[in-house]
C-alpha cells in the first residue's frame, strides 16, 4: 500500500466504508450495531466519505489522477491527440510494455496464476490459414524462433484461422516479429498476427460477494470525497486487488455493471470519473450511469479501446464539461483537430476541455431550464404534538387492522365516514397477481365511467366501511416502514397520508404471502380523549417493489402489546430502563440499542446519538 | 346548500369536478406552469416529498424550481369530505397516482393528493374550487 493513512480505527466514525446511501436501511436491516458490523468485516479501507483519502499508487502506468486538474507535462509529451496518435506497427505495443512491467518476469503465460494475469494484458495471435498446420508443429516453431517463451492460451481453429492467447505483452511482442519468419511445407511464410484483446471468454466469469466487498473498499480508497471523484486508472493492476487474486476488467460486462453499481449506490453524486487505461471497448454498460449519476461533469476515457466516436452517443445524456478520450483508436478517425472536436462537441455540447486543452466556449441560448428536484425527505408531520397525536392513532388503527377481526374498527369511523379503494391499472390479468383481490373494489375513475359503478364502490356511512374493511384480505402492515404526510391541520380537521408496506398474511396455505405498497389518505375530525375520528379514507393499493420487499419487516414490527424480553437481568433491566429515559425511545427500541451493542451504555448511546442525528431511527421508537 | 343534495348526488358530482380539475392542473403543471399557483387558495399547504411549502408566493417559487414534468395519470378517485370536517366548506378530495418524467430525470411513480374547497370570488358569480392541500409523493421516494 502507498501510505496506510486509510487505515482507521475501528470507533472511528469514517469506519463505515460506504455511508448508507438508503436512509432507512441503516435502523432497518442493521439496527445500531454499525460499528460491529465494520469490526466483523475487518474493515481497512477508508470510506467514501473521508475527503482527501486517496492511498494509492500514484505511478502503476505514469498516468496522473484526473482530479488533479491537469495531466502533468509527461502525459502531454507522451500523446498528442492532435497529431495521428497510433502508427501501426511499432508504437503498437509502447503501451502494453510499460504496464507489462508489473509483470515481473516477462515469462508469463498461462499457468493457472491468475497473479499474473491481472498485471498484464491479454492478447490474441492469429494466424490465416493456420487450420492447415498441426497445432503441435506451429506451436513448436514458433517457440523455436520466438524471443520470449509463451504459452498458448485457448488454441482453436475459425474457418481457416488458428487464434490463441498469451497474456503476456514481452510475449505478444516477441511473437508478433515471428510473421513471415517460418516456411511450411508448401513453401509458404507464416503470418502471425498480434492484438491486444479481452481476455478469453472462458476466463470471465462473474465477481464472487467476497470479491465485490473488496472491489468496493478498493474503489472507496480512490475515491476523493472532496471533490467527488473516483479514479479508476487501470484498476486491474491496484495491488489491494491483485493480492487477493481479484481481476477486475472493466471491458468485461460483469465487472464494469458492479463497478457502476457501487457507483450508484454510494456515490451518485459524483462529478469527476477516471477510466483511463482499462481497455474499455464498449459504452453500453457505462451508459446506464447517465441517469444515475446525472451531476458528472470530468471523464477521463483515455488510454482505452475505443473504436468509434459513436460510442459516446451512448453517454450523450451527461452535461460533461471536461473529457479525455486520447490514446482510444478513435482518436485516429478524425482528418483534422476540428473535426474531433466537433464530433465530440456535438455529443456533449458544454464541453470546455478536450483531452486537456481549452475549447471555446459555448454560446447558447437562455432557455435554461431546471432539471434537479428538491430532495425527497421522510414524514412531514409539521409539529411534534400532531406526530405523537396520529402515531398512537395509527398503532391503535393497525393493530386492530391487522389482527383478524376488524370489527373493532367501528369505533375509528364517523357515522358518515366513506371510504374507497384503487389500485394502479396494469395491463396484466389482475386476477393472476395478488392485487386480483384489490382489482374488483378498485374506483379508478379514470377506468370506470359509469355512475352506478362509481357509486357502488364508494363505500358510505360507518357500517358500510368497516363491513367492506373486514372482507379485504388479512394483513399485516410494517409499521416502521411507514411515511406520514400530514396535509391540513385545522380546530375541526386534521387529514394527512400514510404509506408503507404490508405483507397478506397466509390464510390455511391457500393464498400465497405477498408484499404490498400501500398510500393511504385519511382525514380525522377531533373524537373525544385527543382521539381522532375518520371521516374520509381513501387507500391506494399496489405490488411492492424488489427493494420495498427487501426491506420490509426487517425490523421487528412494534406492537403495543409487547413488553420486554423478561429473561434480561437485573443490570440489564436497569440500564434499559435508564436508556429509555435517556434517549427517549421506549424500551423495546432501548433494548434493541442496547443488545446490538452489547449491553455496552456508551457504545450504544453514542452510536444512538449518530444515528438520530443522521434522521435514522424511525418514529415508532419513540412511540411509548 | 348543499345539505339538502343528497349523498349520491354529491358523488356523482364529486366525480366530475375531479375529473375536471384533474384534466387543468396536470395541464396546467405540465404546460402552463405559470398559472398553477392560481389554482391553489392564498394559504394553501403543499407537501411535496417531504418537503413543506404554504403560501402562494413560495408554492410560485417551488414551481417554478420544477424541471418541466410530463404527467400521466393512471389512477384517480374521489371523495366529498364529510362537512364534519369543513365547517359545512364544500370540500372534495381527490386523489390521484400514476408517472411523472421530470426534465433529466427518469420517470418515476407517484401518489398525489389534494383537498380542493369550494371558494366564492369576487370577479365570479359563481364559486370556483381552490386547492387547500396538496400531497406528493413519488412511490420510490427512498430508494
Amino acid at each position: 500500500m502507498a501510505e496506510g493513512g486509510h487505515y482507521y480505527s475501528e470507533h472511528d466514525d469514517r469506519t463505515a466504508p460506504f455511508r448508507n446511501s438508503k436512509g432507512r436501511g441503516a435502523h432497518k436491516g442493521r439496527g445500531f450495531d454499525r460499528s460491529r458490523r465494520d469490526r466483523q468485516r475487518g474493515n481497512h479501507a477508508g470510506g467514501f466519505g473521508g475527503p482527501g483519502n486517496r492511498g494509492r499508487l500514484k505511478d502503476t502506468d505514469g498516468d496522473v489522477a484526473m482530479s488533479d486538474g491537469s495531466q502533468d507535462s509527461r502525459s502531454q509529451h507522451r500523446f498528442n491527440p492532435y497529431v495521428p496518435p497510433f502508427r501501426k506497427g511499432d508504437g503498437r505495443f509502447d503501451r502494453d510494455r510499460r504496464q507489462g512491467r508489473g509483470a515481473g518476469n516477462g515469462r508469463g503465460g498461462f499457468r493457472g496464476d491468475r497473479n499474473m494475469n491481472s498485471r498484464s494484458g491479454w492478447y490474441k495471435v492469429t494466424v490465416p490459414h493456420g487450420k492447415k498446420y498441426d497445432k503441435k508443429w506451429l506451436v513448436t516453431a514458433l517457440q523455436n524462433i520466438c524471443s520470449v517463451s509463451y504459452t498458448p492460451v485457448h488454441y482453436h481453429v475459425d474457418h481457416n484461422r488458428v487464434h490463441f492467447f498469451v497474456d503476456d505483452s514481452a510475449a505478444a511482442n516477441a511473437l508478433h516479429k515471428c510473421s513471415h519468419k517460418i516456411t511450411d511445407s508448401d513453401g509458404f511464410k507464416v503470418e502471425v498476427h498480434v492484438n491486444p484483446s479481452a481476455p478469453p471468454s472462458f476466463l470471465q466469469s462473474d465477481l464472487k460477494p467476497e470479491h465485490l466487498e473488496h472491489l468496493k473498499q478498493c474503489m472507496a480508497k480512490r475515491f476523493d470525497g472532496s471533490q467527488q471523484a473516483l479514479d479508476l486508472n487501470n484498476i486491474r493492476t491496484d495491488p489491494d486487488l491483485v493480492s487477493q487474486n481479484i481481476d477486475i476488467i472493466l471491458n468485461r460486462k460483469t465487472n464494469m455493471e458492479a463497478v457502476i453499481k457501487i457507483i450508484e449506490k454510494y456515490i451518485p453524486e459524483l462529478t469527476c470519473l477516471n477510466l483511463s487505461n482499462n481497455r474499455i471497448h464498449k459504452l453500453d454498460e457505462l451508459a446506464d450511469l447517465v441517469t444515475k449519476v446525472p451531476n458528472l461533469k470530468t471523464l477521463n476515457l483515455s488510454s482505452n479501446e475505443l473504436k468509434s466516436d459513436r460510442e459516446l452517443d451512448k453517454l450523450k445524456g451527461w452535461k460533461l464539461v471536461e473529457l479525455w478520450l486520447n490514446r482510444n483508436p478513435l482518436c485516429e478517425l478524425f482528418k483534422d483537430q476540428a473535426a474531433y472536436i466537433s464530433a465530440v462537441r456535438q455529443r456533449f455540447p458544454r464541453l470546455l476541455k478536450l483531452d486537456g486543452h481549452d475549447l471555446p466556449p459555448p454560446i447558447g441560448f437562455d432557455v435554461e431550464t431546471p432539471t434537479t428536484i428538491p430532495p425527497c425527505k421522510g414524514s412531514c408531520f409539521g409539529t411534534d404534538e400532531i406526530k405523537a397525536l396520529i402515531l398512537r392513532f395509527l398503532q391503535q388503527y393497525y393493530s386492530i387492522y391487522d389482527s383478524g377481526n376488524r370489527q373493532p374498527l367501528l369505533d375509528a369511523y364517523h357515522d358518515g365516514a366513506s371510504l374507497s379503494l384503487t389500485t394502479p391499472y396494469s395491463t396484466q390479468n389482475p386476477s393472476r397477481s395478488s392485487l386480483g383481490e384489490y382489482y374488483k373494489d378498485s374506483r379508478n375513475l379514470k377506468r370506470i365511467k359509469d355512475s352506478t359503478m362509481r357509486f357502488r364502490l364508494l363505500k358510505h356511512t360507518r357500517l358500510n366501511v368497516v363491513a367492506f374493511l373486514n372482507e379485504l384480505p388479512k394483513t399485516q402492515h410494517d409499521i416502521a416502514s411507514f411515511t406520514i404526510d400530514v396535509n391540513t391541520y385545522t380546530n375541526t380537521l386534521l387529514s394527512f397520508t400514510v404509506s408503507g408496506v404490508f405483507k397478506e398474511v397466509v390464510v390455511d396455505g391457500k393464498s400465497r404471502e405477498s408484499t404490498m405498497a400501500f398510500s393511504r389518505v385519511f382525514i380525522t375530525v377531533p373524537a373525544g380523549n385527543s382521539g381522532l375520528c375518520i371521516v374520509n379514507d381513501q387507500l391506494f393499493i399496489r405490488m411492492a417493489t424488489t427493494e420495498e420487499i427487501r426491506r420490509a419487516f426487517v425490523a421487528p414490527a412494534p406492537t403495543p402489546s409487547s413488553s420486554p424480553v423478561p429473561t434480561l437481568t437485573a443490570p440489564q433491566q436497569e440500564m434499559l430502563t435508564a436508556f429509555s429515559l435517556k434517549s427517549g425511545m421506549n424500551l423495546e427500541w432501548s433494548q434493541k440499542c442496547l443488545q446490538d451493542n452489547e449491553w455496552d451504555f456508551n457504545r450504544a448511546a453514542q452510536i444512538f446519538t449518530q444515528l438520530k442525528t443522521e434522521g435514522k431511527i424511525p418514529d415508532v421508537a419513540f412511540v411509548k | 346548500m348543499a345539505a339538502t343534495l343528497d349523498f349520491r348526488t354529491h358523488a356523482d358530482q364529486s366525480c366530475r369536478y375531479s375529473e375536471e380539475f384533474v384534466s387543468i392542473y396536470y395541464d396546467c403543471m405540465d404546460k402552463k406552469r405559470r398559472n398553477l399557483t392560481r389554482l391553489y387558495l392564498d394559504k394553501a399547504t403543499l407537501v411535496w416529498n417531504g418537503n413543506a411549502v404554504s403560501g402562494l408566493d413560495a408554492l410560485g417559487e417551488f414551481f417554478e424550481s420544477l424541471p418541466s414534468s410530463e404527467f400521466q395519470v393512471q389512477t384517480l378517485d374521489c371523495q366529498p369530505v364529510h362537512e364534519q370536517a369543513t365547517q359545512g366548506q364544500t370540500t372534495l378530495l381527490v386523489v390521484t397516482g400514476g408517472t411523472v418524467k421530470f426534465e433529466g430525470n427518469k420517470q418515476r411513480f407517484f401518489n398525489q393528493n389534494f383537498l380542493l374547497t369550494a371558494q366564492a370570488t369576487p370577479n365570479n358569480d359563481q364559486p370556483v374550487w381552490k386547492i387547500a392541500s396538496d400531497c406528493f409523493r413519488f412511490q420510490d421516494w427512498n430508494s
